[in-house]
């Protein structure tokens, strides 16, 4: 089984796309994304800042302090009257052409009733330039909104921060949270990491799952490997080692990865999880877990396969079947999470995940799923094992 | 262990080794070989003659342990069954079955090893060897780049570098050039001297004239004929050994057993939905 499983492994990684894909790519993921991704951000929003953004403002009176604040928003106005037979403000009319057009990136229509003024933008969704010139024409009106909220509590000889807050938050509001930075981190990360954890091992064992089965038949080495004193679960075995070691060296690049660009790169957005040695030893029982049934099951499904074309039409949606899991268990309230969702196989090792980086060890939880993922895992194998029976293993169907 | 040892090993000379007791396989409803009995023997070069789907390869294949007999026995001399005894067996497929990414010696070594054969003593048989083959110099290349040639030489010492009893060899010389296939010869010849045991299928009539002491006709899964060239020419009353393969062979040969096995029912059903069968017609004048 060693030989078999070193070999395997010697092979594969001899081939330098194997190395990029299953090495350089999930060491490198997360950092990259953690340095790319705020500058990226930032650049977009800075860009957008700097925008000069041309309005329509249609209204028959505009407050001075109105017109103001747009021109000190980098805002190019142009007044007309309101239009007539309009049913409500938002009704778009020709705004609708005027902004399509790009003739304008928003219209500001405005309308005093009384002592109440009553106002719509229209924008164009779809565009970022048209969405950001609502937002700063919203933010005028909100500052404008403030100052006459302000001035008119004034003017009834009120006081207008009490009047306007009379009940407030004592303190720093992240003080009052006893959840300490490490648990605060495992909660952000339990409902990020089961998801790279699932769906990395899910896509990574596809590859090597299909190489050591169904192409090792094609490319005719088969037969000799199968005239040799070595059982077919001695071979199975081999195989099974050599994708756990290379899945289970990509997935823990990608999580090293994370780790690094969380400590070192996000260290302003997020810490480093706090949990006990229990749990990390569970979580790595749960990962190995779900890497032997999903392992098992790629390689009997594989071997099955007549050709590697046909293993990856099978293997590839069930990749993507594994996302319905994954989704499910991010919307699972853990706090009196139903005891039978540990019984579901794939969904509770994903839910011992969730827990365990929460460092909560709830010993009902934890026997339910090891017991339902040993035997699933059993099932599998032995599965695995009656495709690798099979005699026309060895026929070539290339 | 001694590495110039010969090939064998624990066996007298002259006595039956490996033994098929009206072994039949089928794969479903197919009958690749029907009722065939034989005894090899040691220090001897046996010839599997037969054309494509003949059974030849299903036959080395139930010699070699991979395919299970659906009736009958296949044993080795101490009542084994084969497929528990597999260390005494080489074999070279058809495909060779090199992995590109390791180099010759690579792929000799990993099959070693797997029978339990320390990487010194591999090696000195290797070298032994690959001096007759001509292949020394090309060990530690990787076999991605080698010809059909070097392919089929390399397989031929992965096979016996942990000295095995009986040789397995499917069509060792097809699509070799005319000095590989003679070296693959002369060393067939050399390990026969030796008192080794090779069991050889080709579809070569003149081949197997050449190499093998005996001959074992095989077509449409059965024993046409077995015996020395001689034998198999008093056998069919005929001058030479074509005349009597075709007297032997004359009922139309059946398309390969492969073919037809490991298609469910349902693909197959699926797979008419959406062939059309194409006739044309085709005017007098074309």
């Amino acid at each position: 089984m060693r030989i078999v499983a070193k070999k395997e492994i010697m092979e594969f990684v001899r081939d330098w796309r194997t190395i990029v894909a299953l090495i350089l790519v999930p060491l490198m993921l997360f950092p990259l994304l953690f340095i790319a991704f705020p500058l990226v951000m930032q650049n977009e929003a800075q860009e957008l800042q700097e925008l000069d953004v041309d309005i329509l403002v249609q209204s028959d009176y505009i407050d001075e302090n109105i017109l103001l604040g747009l021109n000190q928003s980098n805002i190019s106005i142009t007044i007309q009257p309101l239009p007539s037979g309009l049913e409500s403000l938002s009704e778009p009319l020709n705004g609708s052409t005027l902004l399509r057009s790009y003739e304008y990136d928003a219209i500001l229509r405005l309308e005093q009733r009384n002592d109440t003024w009553f106002y719509s933008v229209l924008f164009l969704s779809t565009s970022e330039q048209s969405t950001e010139a609502r937002n700063r024409v919203l933010d005028v009106l909100n500052t404008w909104e403030t100052n006459e909220t302000i001035e008119r509590i004034e003017a009834g000889g009120l006081d207008a921060d009490s009047t306007l807050n009379p009940l407030r938050w004592d303190g720093v509001i992240s003080d009052a949270d006893v959840a300490t930075k490490g648990e605060q981190a495992g909660m952000l990360l339990s409902l990020f990491i089961p998801f790279v954890l699932a769906l990395w091992t899910a896509s990574a064992a596809v590859q090597p799952a299909i190489d050591m089965t169904v192409g090792e038949r094609e490319r005719g080495t088969l037969e000799s490997l199968l005239s040799l004193p070595l059982s077919r679960s001695e071979l199975l075995m081999g195989k099974w080692l050599a994708v756990v070691t290379i899945t289970g060296v990509g997935v823990a690049l990608q999580v090293a990865g994370l780790l690094f660009g969380i400590a070192f790169l996000a260290e302003d957005l997020v810490n480093v999880p706090s949990i006990s040695i229990s749990s990390v030893l569970l979580l790595t029982l749960a990962v190995g877990l779900y890497g032997t049934m999903i392992v098992a099951l790629y390689l009997a499904l594989a071997m099955r396969s007549k050709s590697v074309k046909e293993a990856g039409t099978v293997l590839t949606p069930i990749t993507l079947a594994m996302i319905v899991p994954i989704l499910l268990t991010q919307f699972i309230n853990l706090d009196g999470v139903e005891t039978f969702w540990f019984a579901i196989p794939f969904v509770n090792v994903l839910l011992a995940l969730r827990e365990l980086l929460l460092d909560r060890v709830i010993l009902e939880h934890v026997i339910i799923w090891i017991s339902v993922s040993i035997f699933v895992s059993f099932l599998t194998i032995r599965y695995a094992a009656k495709q690798f029976s099979r005699e026309d293993i060895v026929t070539s169907r290339s | 262990m001694r590495t110039d040892e010969p090939l064998n090993r624990g066996f007298t000379m002259n006595e039956n080794l490996l033994h098929l007791t009206d072994v039949s396989k089928s794969f479903g409803e197919v009958h690749a070989i029907e009722h065939v009995s034989l005894d090899i023997q040691t220090k001897s070069v046996v010839g599997l003659v037969g054309g494509n789907g003949a059974g030849k390869t299903t036959l080395l294949r139930m010699m070699a342990g991979i395919y299970k007999p659906t009736t009958g026995r296949v044993y080795l001399k101490d009542g084994k069954n084969v497929d528990q005894m597999r260390s005494v067996l080489g074999v070279v497929p058809e495909s060779t079955g090199l992995y590109s990414k390791l180099t010759a010696w690579e792929n000799i070594r990993f099959h070693s090893r797997i029978h339990g054969i320390e990487d010194s003593v591999a090696w000195s048989r290797t070298l032994r060897f690959a001096e007759l083959l001509d292949i020394q110099d090309s060990l530690h290349r990787y076999t991605e780049g080698f010809s059909r040639g070097m392919r089929q030489k390399t397989a031929l010492l992965r096979a016996l570098a942990h000295g095995p009893s009986i040789l397995l060899l499917d069509e060792p010389t097809a699509g070799l050039d005319v000095t590989s296939a003679r070296i693959v010869r002369k060393l067939v010849q050399k390990l026969k001297d030796e008192g080794g045991t090779v069991i050889y299928s080709t579809h070569h009539l003149a081949e197997a004239e050449q190499v093998c002491d005996r001959i074992i006709i095989v077509h449409n899964g059965t024993i046409r004929a077995d015996g020395t060239p001689d034998e198999l020419l008093e056998q069919t009353d005929t001058n030479s050994l074509e005349e009597a393969y075709v007297s032997l062979t004359s009922e139309v040969a059946r398309p390969r057993q492969e073919d037809t096995i490991n298609t469910s029912k349902f693909a197959l059903l699926w797979r008419r939905l959406f062939t059309r069968s194409h006739r044309y017609e085709v005017s007098e004048d074309e």
